[in-house]
């Protein structure tokens, strides 16, 4: 789910950064988080049948169709109305579960083919009425490749499907490489063994079943309308009158799910407690939305956390109504390490020795918001535990959290600089986010340059120009961007390290290899790592990897982030590890 | 007056010709996000990224997009489409009008009424306790930021997590077509929040001009001739001492009927104001467009309003 997104660009969110920011180290917890608020191993999953939920959030999805979803929030949603191949239940952020499928995804021994039996019995809702087939799969699919659905995932972990490119190019009406030789039965076919990578994508939205003779045409349009005509697989779906179009949808007012007459329990994993959820969006101001969840006017929150008073307040006197999980994110300040003087690695270490992440993590909100990383897998993903867990790969210029200015200088001397502080007079251009935490950080991070002699030269502007025109745009030059992140995908830390090392990821628009790493053993390991299969293999090699990428110190990173979550007295919410935020399908009233 | 309408008309068709010209134009030059990579997802090909750029017609140079967006707006009345959700953007603004409006007219509506009496009160009665303590009372409400004043009237009297909970909240706004009484409950407290630093402004600007007047000379004479001092102040003194609050409240209330922005976010209003943010934030062209073009729309409207307006207040005016 690139790049991090639980701060963007609406005012809700940059008063929700703004706050949290305030929060600092006040909690009484250790360095490596905290056990306040942590959801349990193990979550109780029965509850009591019936009622509405009523759900606040700060803004909008980011698109309401599923096959362009691309956040977490969004997910939340999707999860709850739509059945990919493959879901993730509450208690297990790492292994999918069967959704739509039957079993688990059979991967040739060359990783070129992907088999997926799927269930029969699986329905549309209104008015499309039929069960989901193996076409269905197939088109959702297909249709993310196109220009007016432009899935921001597709490319990634489908790209390799023979035919996808010549399809996505307009040379051919189909991906020829998915095949649908029974309805219930798809196979992928790949041009290189990365089927490892695709099953495991099997479970994010793309691949819920989309009905062809009813979204074709609304694909036609441009951009695609089915959004707002979307159908529904899942126990839930969004209000539409009888042709299908949603009247429970208002974008940035409301969106409301109600249960999907066409879903059969029997099929499905998920409990769906609930009769109708009611989304209330635009509740920019958390303080008041946290307010009225914790006093319970509302009952849990969409897309934002409560700020750190309240965060305060809850860990001080309602533990049990905030939920604290692992986002299985990670934020750093990425360095260009094409241009000087970040070209020198020397320097970079020097950089990483000096930095005081434990100020940077106080702008976001201290320990009771996530660990400070020390490498680029973070918790909850294959291969953080063999890449070091929380205690890092074991590099000294990672080891202070508060930084070392006499180790820092040691490299700077070995980088070529004998006083060992920069000389250079050149100012370093330094791109951030206006705004909220999101400001704070980028200024402290700018003062800790300061500190060895660096001149940047910071620029502040919104967080989607950050991206796009200057981090995400390898020609604006950007030497610091001290505000970029990344949040898995799903938990294979294949999503975690190639979109954002991978020196052949680097492209001329979006692209997300931020320090613009091109290191020659790194892309080589990668290209074998993406051809593993099995869970454990694949862990170990990118596990090797993730320590190959730290000892390059193309980025600092500095925290881990945990989720925070709250709820009303009167609901027994359910977390979903896997999305970091409520699940829909499992929170119930009590 | 008719040639004088006309003529002001035609002036409103070039201003926002220029507001749209001057806003499109300041998306191009300022570092905004480019639509074209915020739809392209991770790592796209140059293909796509083309592609999509295609299909939002950004390929094209500016004075062609510029061109053809107006000839969409002129001959359809079609703003385009919102590039963050595919929504149309008269859709949008259309279905967000109706609070926007709500908001500004019932506010608009409490600060002329406490703004005029509290001014009208304090000008008769000079240099008394009564003048000390309104004039007081409104320097601090026009101090007061409406942000905090809002976040302040929450915690006091919001039924959900206010103090001592007599009305609704945040988030509890009803369209005036689904319940009227629901509706009229939930803008009570925005109306007030807005209406404070307004009616203050006003009454302190009305007090100042209607002090000054009761001193004329014509004020004077009416008085010579018996007329009762009610008759004095409302009909000769505030007629005259009126004029320049009738000009900024036409601005005023064109501005918030492009969105109360402050005011929407507080009380979770789902009006012009959030979506105009919104759009801002996310580099939605369309979207900004839309709600800029709808701004300046009552601005310019409201000013012609207050012009023509002028002319039945004071005698002295005349449009030929």
């Amino acid at each position: 789910m690139n790049p991090v997104t639980r701060c963007s660009g609406v005012l809700a969110a940059l008063v929700a950064c703004l706050a949290v920011a305030a929060c600092g180290s006040s909690s009484s917890d250790s360095d490596t988080g905290t056990s306040v608020g942590a959801v349990p191993e193990t979550q109780t999953l029965t509850g009591k049948t019936g009622g509405s939920l009523k759900v606040i959030a700060s803004s909008d999805v980011d698109y309401i169709d599923p096959g362009a979803a691309y956040y977490q929030f969004t997910f939340m949603i999707s999860y709850a109305t739509q059945r990919p191949l493959y879901s993730f239940g509450p208690d297990d952020a790492v292994d999918a579960v069967p959704d739509l499928a039957t079993k688990a995804a059979d991967v040739s021994s060359d990783g070129k083919t992907v088999t997926v039996e799927i269930k029969p019995n699986v329905k549309f809702s209104p008015p499309v009425d039929r069960a989901a087939t193996s076409a269905d799969v197939k088109y959702a699919i297909e249709r993310g490749f196109k220009s007016t659905v432009a899935n921001g995932y597709a490319g990634a972990y489908f790209g390799d499907l023979t035919g996808a490119k010549a399809f996505q190019d307009g040379k051919a009406n189909n991906i020829t490489g998915i095949e649908t030789p029974t309805d219930t039965k798809i196979v992928f076919n790949l041009d290189r063994g990365t089927g490892g990578v695709l099953a495991g994508a099997l479970a994010l939205p793309l691949s819920a079943p989309v009905p062809k003779e009813y979204a074709a045409k609304f694909d036609a349009k441009n951009p695609s309308t089915y959004g707002v005509n979307q159908v529904s697989t899942g126990p839930y779906m969004i209000e539409a009158d009888a042709n299908g179009k949603l009247t429970g949808y208002e974008p940035g007012k409301m969106i409301k799910l109600v249960r999907n007459p066409n879903w059969d329990r029997a099929t499905d994993y998920r409990k769906a407690y609930l009769d109708t959820i009611n989304v209330e969006e635009g509740n920019d101001d958390t303080t008041v939305a946290s307010r009225q969840i914790l006093q319970g006017n509302a009952q849990i929150n969409g897309d934002f956390g409560p700020p750190p008073p309240v965060l305060k307040q809850i860990v001080s006197s309602t533990p049990d109504q905030l939920a604290l999980t692992p986002s299985g994110g990670i934020r750093y300040v990425s360095l260009n390490t094409s241009m000087a003087p970040f070209d020198n690695l020397n320097v970079r270490k020097a950089v990483l020795a000096a930095f005081d992440r434990e100020a940077m993590r106080a702008t976001r909100g201290g320990p009771l918001l996530g660990p400070i990383g020390n490498h680029f897998i973070p918790p909850g993903i294959g291969g953080f535990d063999e890449a070091g867990g929380l205690n890092g790969t074991g590099v000294d210029f990672l080891k202070y959290p508060k930084g070392n200015l006499t180790l820092a200088k040691e490299y700077m001397k070995k980088g070529g600089f004998p006083t060992g502080m920069y000389t250079g007079s050149e100012k370093l251009l330094m791109v951030g986010t206006s705004g909220g935490a999101a400001q704070k950080s980028a200024e402290l991070a700018a003062a800790q340059f300061e500190k060895l002699g660096f001149k940047p030269k910071l620029r502040l502007v919104t967080q989607d120009a950050m991206y796009t025109k200057f981090c995400n745009t390898p020609k604006a030059d950007v030497i610091i961007c001290p505000n970029v992140g990344w949040l898995k995908d799903f938990s294979d830390p294949q999503t975690m390290l190639d979109p954002t090392f991978n020196g052949k990821n680097i492209v001329p628009v979006n692209n997300s290899n931020w320090p613009l790493l091109d290191n020659e053993a790194i892309n080589s390991a990668m290209d074998k790592a993406e051809l593993v299969v099995g869970t454990s293999a694949r862990n170990k090699a990118w596990a090797d990897i993730d320590r190959q990428i730290t000892a390059q110190a193309p980025a600092i990173p500095w925290i881990w982030d945990d989720s925070p979550n709250i709820r009303s007295t009167d609901v027994a919410g359910v977390i979903n590890k896997f999305n970091g935020n409520w699940d829909l399908s499992f929170t119930s009233l009590k | 007056m008719v040639r004088y309408i006309a003529r002001r008309l035609l002036w409103v068709v070039f201003l926002l010709l220029a507001v749209s010209f001057i806003t499109f134009i300041i998306f191009y030059l300022l570092p905004s996000a480019d639509p074209a990579a915020l739809r392209a997802g991770r790592q796209p090909s140059p293909s796509l990224v083309a592609s999509i750029r295609h299909q939002l017609g950004l390929d094209q140079p500016w004075y062609v997009q510029y061109g053809r967006y107006m000839k969409n707006l002129i001959l359809h009345f079609d703003f385009g489409y919102s590039y963050q959700n595919g929504t149309p953007v008269r859709q949008l603004i259309f279905s967000r009008l109706p609070a926007s409006i709500s908001l500004a007219a019932g506010a608009a509506f409490l600060w002329l009424v406490v703004g005029l009496g509290v001014g009208i009160i304090a000008a008769v009665r000079p240099r008394t306790k009564l003048d000390r303590a309104s004039m007081g009372l409104a320097l601090v409400g026009i101090s007061a930021p409406v942000y905090w004043l809002g976040l302040v009237a929450l915690y006091l009297f919001s039924s959900d997590i206010g103090v001592i909970p007599i009305l609704p909240g945040a988030n509890s706004y009803v369209p005036l077509s689904e319940n009227p009484f629901s509706w009229f409950t939930s803008l009570i407290m925005p109306w007030c929040v807005l209406a404070v630093s307004f009616a203050a402004f006003y009454s302190r600007l009305l007090r100042g001009n209607l002090t000054e007047v009761l001193d004329e000379d014509y004020i004077r004479t009416a008085r010579a001739k018996g007329l009762s001092e009610r008759r004095v102040v409302l009909r000769h003194g505030l007629r005259s001492a009126i004029t320049p609050i009738v000009t900024i409240f036409g601005l005023d209330l064109g501005i918030l009927l492009g969105g109360a922005i402050l005011t929407e976010t507080v009380f979770n209003i789902p009006g012009i104001g959030r979506l105009s943010y919104a759009s801002i934030v996310r580099s939605d062209l369309p979207v900004i467009q839309g709600t800029v073009l709808l701004g300046a729309f009552f601005i310019v409207f409201a000013n012609l309003f207050v012009d023509i307006i002028y002319a039945f207040l004071d005698p002295r005016v005349r449009y030929q």
